[in-house]
């Protein structure tokens, strides 16, 4: 049996499904934006602080997906977040911004290396490992901050001193305006015509005033695909999380596989821990991190355990929050927005599942009936906004959710 | 069989007093074994005879504590998988060793990948895969996902896999117990075209039918050590079964007896997904077979009677009741029994301790107590029924993952005999063990239906169903055939009518649908 030729990249249904699925968002928001004149739902400050707010979160679950496709759960992501925040500040203010970024992906690295000893070598269940983490993280920040900190101007037991020099930002030349080329996306954002307006805000937030650590989050998100998609050592990595006895069968090293993936793991955490304290902020705080390794891992959880479906969570993450934080009132849209989704949802799904689709119209009804009958959103829902949306979207798809095969369970030569 | 008896090449492995041990236990003791090439050489044995530990010796995944391992003549020694693999030597796991996530592709190239600039190269590995699998017959799709193939296909990868390692000795783990008749035939040809290739296999397993079929020489294990070995042409089956045992074997078919008495299960034209009017009746004391290929509807036929699947249609009585509308644990409490078809799936916690298991589901626990389980009654039943039914375990605490598959088997059978139910659901209920606890599994089937139960058995071995039915009804497309007496039977006829070449016998009494 040959197979028929493969069809072209852009025309696989893992490719067309998300650009459509893209286009059809764009639509909605767009039409949302015209008929409330909410112009905040796509201009580009509201976009750029997504990016911003994204990266961390994009970050920590880029984390869990290496450690998880190795079949290493990994709780201790948040841990990870606070030891690379700790050591990013100590390094930021002692040798500047740069080494303490580097410092926060090597204490990020020491906790994933605690992690894999026992997980990996000991077996010890990865859920209690990764819990550990965290709790023991909490303490050994503290005691890290007393011993570093102490005695430094603006410093104290919970805060270090100030982070030395601050990382650059580029914008994209001619499009986004950079080097003093005219901002062609900033005037299309003015027009507010429909559609054109939006995306060209969109684009523009994502490409004005981008910190450098972004593009290197966003080269590490590339790198990811390519390392775990497209080399041997990705596939025997991926092997290790899907069926560890069938890789060992075929030679692969398994526990050195583990190993390997819960260090990047480690490393991405710290990553993330050391963006807080040089670009969200420039300074050490004790629960910085504000659980930003769990909603790390739902985001993973909604990507699928893919490197685009993470960054796509991510970015709703950090779009609610940042919403809400730019325009609180603006939240109130989203209801709306929801509404107009959910009856999109609907037709497209008519078809094939007539009775979700119901459902879904229905919960957009009910969106809208809300809409109309409320003029703000409390703040407490508000800032729910990002775990609401997605708990909806992972009650929809949990049924296509594929997580690798083998995540969670130790695994030990000749054990059944 | 064996054209090359003339001028024999130097074996391609050859294993030599070879001994293991472990904590309490000798596992193999001066065991030898000569494979050469072009050769489908079978090692028989009951389960636990040592045949898996020596195969684990063969593919690096255990030391061998005495003797040596030559390849083309020369000693060596493996000491991973991975050694064994790039001497040339390839296992086919009975449990696929697949990644189900994965692709055909991925799975195959796993751990020896071809890479340029340092990226997985998988059109040269695709075309690899393709070449391999055109050479020997092996049809499988390199882009499809495992998880979207059938039993028949993964093993094919599994093939695939060790004959792109470049393997000439090939170890089969028992292949044949997870597939059905027309796969077997399938796997088979496979194993012709890898002889004809010049590849040595080594085809373990305890069926001897197939391996009289399909070997060009035996050799046999027990308890640990060779004790024959001998081209398959001069073996005859008698002299083998003996060998394998060390003493007679019970015949399948021993003693009849004609049911007659009240019938305690029936269905009236029962729907299910799959199931299409399926009408039966099973009395007192009488054995129901039903034979067909797998797929047919078998399997979705007993969980509908069991109240695990949703029934469409039709009616379901147990011992004169009304059970159409009764969930499993009603339908249980009439007195429902059944021996699953997968035992590590839906019969056995495999983590759980051996009375654990043997308690679950048992009504003796309720009736001692209605909030608290009786741990000192249970292990005491539970050493009963391991007594009784010979399950070689060194305590009652062990888990059941610790057994053997005969083992295990035997005491799910235990376990479902012992509520002592009206009806027996029996799907497959020797499937995947050896001689010695099939013969007590049959023997003890025999025993229960002599003393009044209603057995319904579900089989893809047709000398079972012969041999233990009183009546047979075949199963095709999910529909039933009419009862015919087992007397009018002979496996030619039943495979005629499994496969639909054979037209319906007629039967007014089950002509209502």
């Amino acid at each position: 049996m040959r197979a028929a030729t493969p069809r072209p990249w852009w025309r696989r249904p893992h490719v067309v499904g998300p650009v459509l699925a893209v286009v059809a968002v764009l639509l909605a928001v767009s039409m949302v934006r015209t008929l409330t004149g909410t112009e905040a739902l796509t201009g580009s400050g509201v976009v750029g602080a997504t990016l911003r707010l994204a990266v961390p979160i994009g970050l920590a679950g880029l984390s869990g997906l290496w450690s998880e496709r190795a079949g290493v759960a990994n709780l201790g992501i948040e841990g990870m977040m606070i030891i690379g925040t700790v050591c990013g500040a100590w390094a930021g203010y002692a040798y500047g911004v740069w080494a303490g970024v580097l410092a926060g992906v090597v204490g990020g690295v020491l906790a994933g290396l605690l992690h894999a000893v026992v997980t990996v070598t000991f077996g010890v269940d990865q859920v209690v490992c990764g819990v550990a983490v965290n709790i023991l993280a909490v303490g050994v920040a503290r005691f890290l901050c007393v011993v570093a900190f102490n005695g430094l101007p603006g410093a104290g037991a919970t805060q270090s001193p100030p982070v030395r020099g601050t990382i650059g930002t580029i914008s994209l030349p001619v499009l986004a305006g950079g080097w003093g080329t005219p901002d062609l996306l900033g005037r299309l954002e003015q027009t507010h015509w429909f559609l054109l307006s939006d995306a060209g805000g969109i684009l523009r937030g994502f490409l004005h005033d981008v910190s450098w650590f972004t593009v290197v989050a966003v080269a590490l998100v590339l790198g990811s695909v390519l390392v775990l998609w497209h080399t041997a050592f990705g596939l025997r990595l991926r092997a290790a999380g899907e069926h560890p006895a069938a890789a060992d069968s075929l030679g692969v090293p398994v526990q050195r596989m583990r190993y390997w993936a819960v260090l990047v793991s480690g490393g991405l955490a710290g990553l993330a821990g050391s963006y807080l304290v040089t670009v969200a902020s420039n300074v050490y705080r004790e629960g910085q991190t504000g659980g930003r390794g769990f909603i790390g891992l739902a985001a993973m959880i909604f990507g699928n355990w893919r490197p685009a479906g993470t960054v796509g969570g991510a970015l709703l993450f950090g779009y609610a929050d940042a919403l809400q934080l730019r325009q609180s009132t603006a939240v109130h849209v989203l209801i709306l927005l929801a509404a107009v989704l959910l009856w999109m949802a609907a037709i497209v799904g008519l078809r094939r599942r007539p009775r979700l689709s119901g459902v879904m119209a229905l919960l957009g009804m009910t969106a809208f009936a809300v809409f109309q009958t409320t003029d703000a959103v409390p703040t407490q829902l508000v800032y729910a906004t990002p775990y609401l949306a997605t708990l909806l979207v992972l009650v929809t798809t949990a049924q296509r959710l594929r997580m690798p095969a083998y995540v969670g369970v130790p695994y030990r030569r000749g054990g059944a | 069989m064996s054209p090359h008896a003339v001028h024999e090449p130097p074996p391609l492995v050859e294993l030599r007093g070879i001994g293991k041990r472990y904590p309490g236990v000798v596992a193999n003791r001066d065991v030898n074994l000569a494979v050469h090439p072009g050769q489908i050489h079978a090692v028989v044995g009951e389960n636990g005879a040592g045949k898996s530990t020596l195969m684990r010796i063969l593919y690096g995944e255990e030391q061998p504590d005495e003797g040596e391992l030559l390849l083309d003549g020369e000693t060596v020694r493996l000491r991973s998988p991975a050694d064994a693999i790039a001497a040339g030597i390839g296992m086919v796991h009975q449990h696929f060793m697949l990644a189900e996530n994965l692709t055909v592709l991925e799975n195959v190239i796993l751990g020896a990948e071809n890479t340029r600039w340092g990226l997985l190269d998988r059109r040269s590995g695709r075309r690899a895969v393709r070449e391999v699998s055109e050479r020997y017959g092996l049809d499988v799709d390199p882009d499809a996902t495992v998880e979207h193939l059938g039993v028949g296909q993964r093993q094919r990868v599994e093939i695939l896999k060790v004959l792109y390692r470049g393997a000439r000795v090939l170890i089969f783990d028992e292949p044949t117990a997870v597939l059905v008749p027309g796969e077997v035939r399938a796997l088979f040809g496979s194993l012709a075209g890898l002889r004809a290739q010049g590849l040595a296999v080594v085809f373990i397993s305890h069926k001897l039918d197939e391996v009289l079929a399909v070997s060009d020489h035996i050799t046999v294990i027990r308890a640990g050590a060779s004790v024959g070995s001998f081209a398959t042409a001069d073996a005859d089956p008698r002299r083998l079964s003996r060998l394998i045992v060390g003493g007679e074997l019970p015949a399948p078919a021993a003693r009849r007896r004609g049911g007659g008495g009240e019938v305690v299960l029936r269905l009236r034209g029962l729907r299910a997904e799959a199931v299409a009017d399926a009408t039966l009746e099973v009395a007192q004391g009488e054995i129901l077979g039903i034979a067909g290929v797998q797929g047919n509807g078998q399997t979705e036929l007993i969980e509908a009677i069991m109240g695990i699947r949703a029934v469409s249609g039709g009616s379901l009585h147990i011992a004169g009741r009304e059970a159409t509308h009764l969930g499993t644990r009603g339908r249980r409490r009439l007195g429902l029994a059944c021996i699953p078809e997968d035992r590590h799936r839906q019969a056995l916690a495999l983590p759980a301790t051996l009375w654990e298991n043997a308690m679950l589901g048992s009504e003796d626990l309720r009736r001692r107590s209605r909030w608290r389980v009786d741990r000192k009654a249970a292990r005491d039943a539970t050493g009963r029924l391991v007594a009784g039914f010979g399950i070689r375990s060194p305590s009652v605490d062990v888990p059941a993952a610790a057994l053997s598959g005969g083992n295990q088997q035997k005491l799910v059978v235990g376990r479902e005999l012992g509520g002592r139910p009206k009806v027996l659901l029996a799907a497959h209920p020797t499937r995947g063990v050896d001689v010695g606890a099939q013969a007590v599994i049959w023997e003890r089937l025999r025993d229960a239906r002599d003393d009044g139960l209603a057995v319904l058995l579900v089989g893809a071995d047709l000398d079972e169903l012969l041999g233990l039915s009183d009546r047979v009804q075949v199963m095709l497309r999910g529909r039933l055939s009419p009862a015919v007496p087992v007397g009018e039977l002979t496996v030619e006829r039943l495979g005629r009518m499994m496969t639909g070449a054979e037209p319906e016998p007629v039967d007014s009494a089950a002509e209502n649908r």
